[in-house]
């Protein structure tokens, strides 16, 4: 069964090089441009992982995983914070908001796969 | 070009999008308009900057983006004021990083300290330096060695993964290799869905593993509480030369959601008072399978899908608006409901906690899905549902605009082939014709559309040229723009860039005066160049336009006799004079500055916009001001023309350019001394072409028996061509002559009739330019 | 209008010649011989005329339309300075890459596809300056002379001077 992921994220370079390494990598990859296209997305398919930025126009990150996590429906989904800050400070405040992990951008492609298959069964 | 090109390409289609919108957001805030909104876009814009030149290592970019970045973050908090003085660091700022990214993009290097002045005031600006003191909130240190990761997407990375550097125990006793480890979830690791057999899993993988799950907290049935965490684990790890700080990497994610002890085997035995007396379980010790708890986790985990476990997290949030209501099993005092029934059987309780059912066959419960949207490219994946665009190839757009051009050409042709007895005969044929015309121009409309894009992308460059500019000459210049969004075919669009920037170069340099000059005028210190654009008639028209000291005539038309562009006895008239800037190597510059000498003049200018199909005119005021007016086709594929014949061969003629056509033997012709021919009409003469003569082809027909195309051109003035025949109107579609051949004088292009002949488009407006340095006409 | 589109078997045939040899497309002007190397030609058309190019010079013989792109025609003949040809429906025209643009040359005949040996090109004779101009080398093959064109030399200088 293919593994499907979900990329958040308003930078199309990003959404580009994800779409690249994941779909290389055997993974079915979704995409949307803010927090709130990424809840319309998963309110209609059915995800294994997603992988969100937290800077983003009209939803961002943050409240992104809040929504979903609010929803009830995504307890077990596994979402993964890609942040470029070196600092705690947005690590916490997205594990704060029901992050499972985080990768740092920018990715390495090999690191991206593993900490992916670290969350999903 | 391999995938790191693509990205590449993408990353720089990028930036060039968020620079216009960051020149865009500090126009505004530049105007007092300083909202959460407009801060948190240009701190966004950088970031995305700052994370593909991380990505794609252009490092020097990295570190600027980095100090500015952190810069706008502190500001859209409200720890740094936005003061004007950071405004204007800002713009400059924004320049910066644009010279960064072409940079990039050209592979050539700025000086070292290129920037340094202004990322220097951030630095100090991010440190709490400003002029008054602060009250005494302490700034963190940032970090400023940020060092960014290089991306290499094609190679697999060979050898480990950097180590993350998000540990706090430093690595003890770091290459024996047993361990044992005590974990201890807490209710929120499951909340972050986090999940401790796949934590097993990849310590399995690290080395020998055994389990030993602890289930002595595990309470009868009627005082379980499904949420509540119940099991620790003990777990023995070895393996030759396994560190500590990998076994802590695994529990990276969920470090502060569990108790972790982890402690060299055998020196600190597992202890701990509640797990001593509690009977131990134990569960599979396999070698290198993974431990069976999936039986015993199955109730903890699966039942998490009842409802929200809003309790655990930081903040409640209330579930969005528009989304399904929640099975019963819902809100915040989900513990509470099952402490009242503290009587349940397993089996009644089993239902009760209904795992919620697998995602897929929820789907057709949800009121709130919408039908998936397939559109946009299949290679980027699903868009989400409510998206307002699609990205689609131009060459996609490109293929559709040409055959829809095509498609008029073979409709023209088909109205052409009704005679009169074919109309008078099949009048429904007619009919079916004119409303095929009407559909097709319809579609054509529409395909263009498609194409066409506003102003904005080529007019936000402007801004900071003009900035430069006025630095450069010392002058004190303001820009104005307007009709930014008035919509032009994207080709046409791309290739109005130069053109604007030489037209405003120039207008800088040779019109706008120096402040003093200005003064002694009696005009404002400060000039204006004004750039606008407007929809008129089949065309859109860009006018810049300054209000400076206006053309300099005399030193014109001076240099203009001395590089013999004009002959000594013609006496040009003002306005034909102003035109003469666009002559071929025509400079005024005494001293070509690095501005707009670098060899290229006004009449490159011209050449490019007359390819386009375009025009340029010129007017001049001394003492008030000069006003370029560029006149573009709205469409670059389809144009209206009257098809004509000269000595024998088909040419076709702008039917936007046609005011009248006449018989010759009609037409009243008088000679002047220059030698030429002047036509009457209305009380007014007009220059006479014969294109017969111009372009050197043998007359077909008698004079008697010619025609005249009065046509009007740039400024209102009138030309009459002298040609064979008049055929008839068509529609053509636009081919290029220079694609495999050169420019050729007095012919704007080619175009392709309805019968696959090429024929040559006139250049009116050319042919009446270079005909004040022709004597004969 | 018949058309031959070589392209398809022409990077075959390059394939097969050995390293030192040559292929050429053979044509004639009258009872010169002239060749240009087969990996340029891209297509042969029988002439069907050509919209002419004012201010252009006398050996620029107009412009066709190739499937929807206009392609300059070159009279060969003029070129060398022979005066104009008077072309009909049996004459050619041969069109051909050069550098990034097509160009079509009119010609008398295509006669053959010849394969030379690189070795055997000889520099072309002082004394006939059109021909030092216009041609890369001469080279024999079966007791004929075969001129070989320099493309880039007969596409310049088209232009009406002034």
């Amino acid at each position: 069964m293919t593994l499907r992921v979900l990329t958040v994220d308003d930078s199309r370079t990003i959404l580009a090089m994800l779409h690249h390494t994941l779909s290389n990598a055997g993974f079915e990859v979704l995409q949307a441009e803010d927090g709130k296209q990424g809840l319309d997305l998963l309110k209609a398919e059915s995800v294994d992982v997603v992988i969100t930025d937290i800077n983003m126009p009209v939803m961002d990150g943050i409240e992104f995983i809040k929504n979903v996590r609010a929803t009830g429906q995504h307890n077990s989904l596994p979402i993964l914070i890609l942040t470029t800050e070196t600092s705690q400070d947005k690590r916490d405040q997205g594990k704060a908001a029901g992050g499972t992990g985080w990768i740092v951008k920018p990715f390495d492609p090999e690191k991206l796969i593993s900490v992916i298959q670290r969350v999903v069964h | 070009m391999s995938d790191l090109d693509d990205f590449k390409a993408t990353y720089f289609d990028e930036c060039s999008e968020l620079l216009t919108e960051l020149e865009e957001q500090f126009a505004a805030i530049e105007a007092g308009e300083r909202d959460a909104d407009r801060l948190n876009a240009v701190f966004r814009a950088i970031h995305s900057i700052k994370g593909g030149a991380g990505a794609f290592g252009f490092s020097a970019m990295v570190g600027f983006a980095h100090a500015y970045e952190t810069l706008l973050d502190y500001v859209r908090d409200g720890r740094v004021e936005l003061t004007d003085e950071v405004v204007s660091l800002c713009i400059r700022a924004n320049d910066i990083v644009a010279d960064h990214v072409n940079a990039a993009q050209s592979g050539d290097d700025l000086p070292a300290d290129y920037g340094a002045d202004e990322k220097a005031r951030f630095d100090a600006l991010a440190r709490g330096d400003s002029a008054e003191d602060e009250e005494g909130e302490p700034i963190e240190d940032f970090d400023i060695e940020f060092t960014p990761v290089m991306v290499n997407l094609d190679a697999p990375a060979s050898g480990e993964a950097p180590v993350e550097d998000a540990f706090e125990a430093p690595p003890m006793q770091a290459e024996t290799g047993s361990w044992e480890i005590r974990f201890t979830p807490h209710r929120a690791l499951y909340a972050r869905a986090n999940d401790p057999l796949l934590l097993f899993r990849e310590l399995a993988a690290l080395g020998r593993m055994q389990v030993v799950a602890r289930l002595g907290e595990v309470p009868p049935l009627s005082d379980f509480e499904p949420f509540a965490v119940y099991c620790s684990w003990e777990i023995t790890l070895s393996a030759p030369e396994l560190s500590e700080a990998a076994i802590r990497e695994v529990f990276e994610f969920v470090d502060g959601d569990c108790d972790i002890v982890i402690a060299q085997a055998g020196s600190a035995p597992f202890a701990g008072a509640s797990f001593e007396d509690s009977p131990a379980v134990e569960a599979a010790a396999a070698v290198q399978d993974e431990p069976d708890l999936s039986s015993l986790l199955a109730l903890t985990d699966d039942e998490m899908n009842g409802g929200p476990l809003v309790a655990d997290l930081a903040e409640p949030v209330a579930p969005p608006e528009d989304f399904a209501p929640e099975p019963e099993a819902a809100p915040a005092g989900a513990q509470d409901a099952f402490e009242e029934a503290p009587a349940l059987s397993f089996t009644a309780l089993a239902e009760a906690i209904q795992p919620a059912p697998p995602p897929q066959a929820a789907k057709p419960a949800m009121p709130a899905a919408k039908a998936l949207p397939t559109a946009g490219e299949g290679e980027e994946g699903h868009r989400s549902v409510g998206v307002q665009s699609i990205r689609v190839d131009l060459d996609k757009v490109d293929r559709v605009v040409n055959m829809v051009g095509e498609l008029v050409i073979t409709q023209s042709m088909l109205t052409q082939q009704m005679d009169e007895t074919l109309r008078a005969r099949y009048t429904e044929l007619v009919r079916g014709l004119e409303v095929l015309a009407q559909t097709t121009r319809g579609l054509q409309d529409s395909v263009m559309a498609i194409r066409a894009q506003p102003v904005k992308s080529v007019f936000s460059r402007m801004p900071r040229l003009v900035r430069e500019l006025a630095s450069k000459t010392g002058k004190k210049i303001k820009l104005e723009t307007i009709g930014e969004n008035t919509e032009i075919d994207k080709t046409v669009i791309e290739q109005l860039s130069d053109p604007l920037t030489h037209m405003i170069r120039n207008s800088a340099d040779h019109g706008i005066e120096d402040p003093a000059r200005r003064l002694a005028a009696g005009k404002g210190e400060t000039g204006t160049i004004r750039l606008s654009a407007e929809q008129a008639g089949g065309n859109i028209l860009i006018i810049v336009e300054d209000d400076g000291a206006g053309i300099n005539r005399e030193r014109v038309l001076k240099l203009a006799r001395d590089k013999g562009i004009v002959a000594p006895e013609i006496t040009p008239t003002d306005e034909q004079i102003d035109q003469l800037i666009f002559a071929p190597g025509f400079s005024t510059a005494e001293a070509v500055s690095d501005i707009s000498g670098r060899g290229v003049g006004m009449d490159v200018v011209l050449s490019n916009i007359k390819k386009i199909g375009g025009s340029v005119h010129v007017r001049s005021w001394t003492g008030k001001g000069t006003r370029m007016t560029l006149r573009l086709p709205l469409t670059l594929a389809v144009l209206d023309v009257m098809l004509v014949k000269v000595g024998g061969g088909p040419y076709v003629v702008p039917l936007s350019s046609i005011v009248e056509t006449m018989q010759c033997s009609r037409a009243n012709f008088e000679r002047v001394p220059s030698g030429g021919r002047v036509l009457q009409v209305r009380g007014e003469y007009v220059q006479v072409i014969d294109l017969g003569q111009r372009f050197g082809l043998p007359n077909a027909v008698p004079a008697e028996e010619q025609f005249v195309v009065l046509c009007e051109t740039e400024g209102s003035q009138k030309v009459a061509l002298v040609v064979d025949d008049i055929i008839g109107q068509q529609q053509v579609v636009i081919k290029s002559l220079e694609e495999n051949f050169e420019r050729v004088d007095g012919i704007a292009g080619g175009t392709i009739l309805g019968d696959g002949n090429v024929a040559l488009i006139v250049d009116v407006q050319g042919l009446r330019s270079t005909h004040i340095h022709q004597n004969a006409a | 209008m018949e058309a031959l589109s070589l392209r398809d078997d022409m990077s075959d045939k390059s394939a097969a010649a050995g390293q030192n040899s040559l292929q050429l497309i053979a044509f004639s002007i009258g009872e010169q011989t002239y060749g240009v190397e087969i990996t340029t030609v891209r297509e042969i058309r029988a002439w069907n005329g050509a919209t002419p190019l004012p201010n252009t010079r006398e050996f620029v013989r107009g412009v066709i339309n190739l499937r929807g792109t206009i392609v300059p025609i070159f009279d060969l003949r003029a070129r060398f300075g022979d005066g104009q040809t008077a072309p009909t429906k049996n004459h050619v025209v041969v069109v051909m890459s050069v550098g990034d643009k097509w160009v079509g040359i009119l010609v008398d005949a295509v006669s053959d596809i010849l394969t030379v040996n690189r070795d055997d090109i000889h520099n072309v004779p002082e004394g006939n300056a059109i021909d030092t101009e216009l041609l890369n080398g001469i080279v024999t093959h079966d007791n004929r002379m075969v001129g070989l064109i320099d493309l880039h030399a007969v596409v310049t200088g088209a232009k009406m001077d002034g």
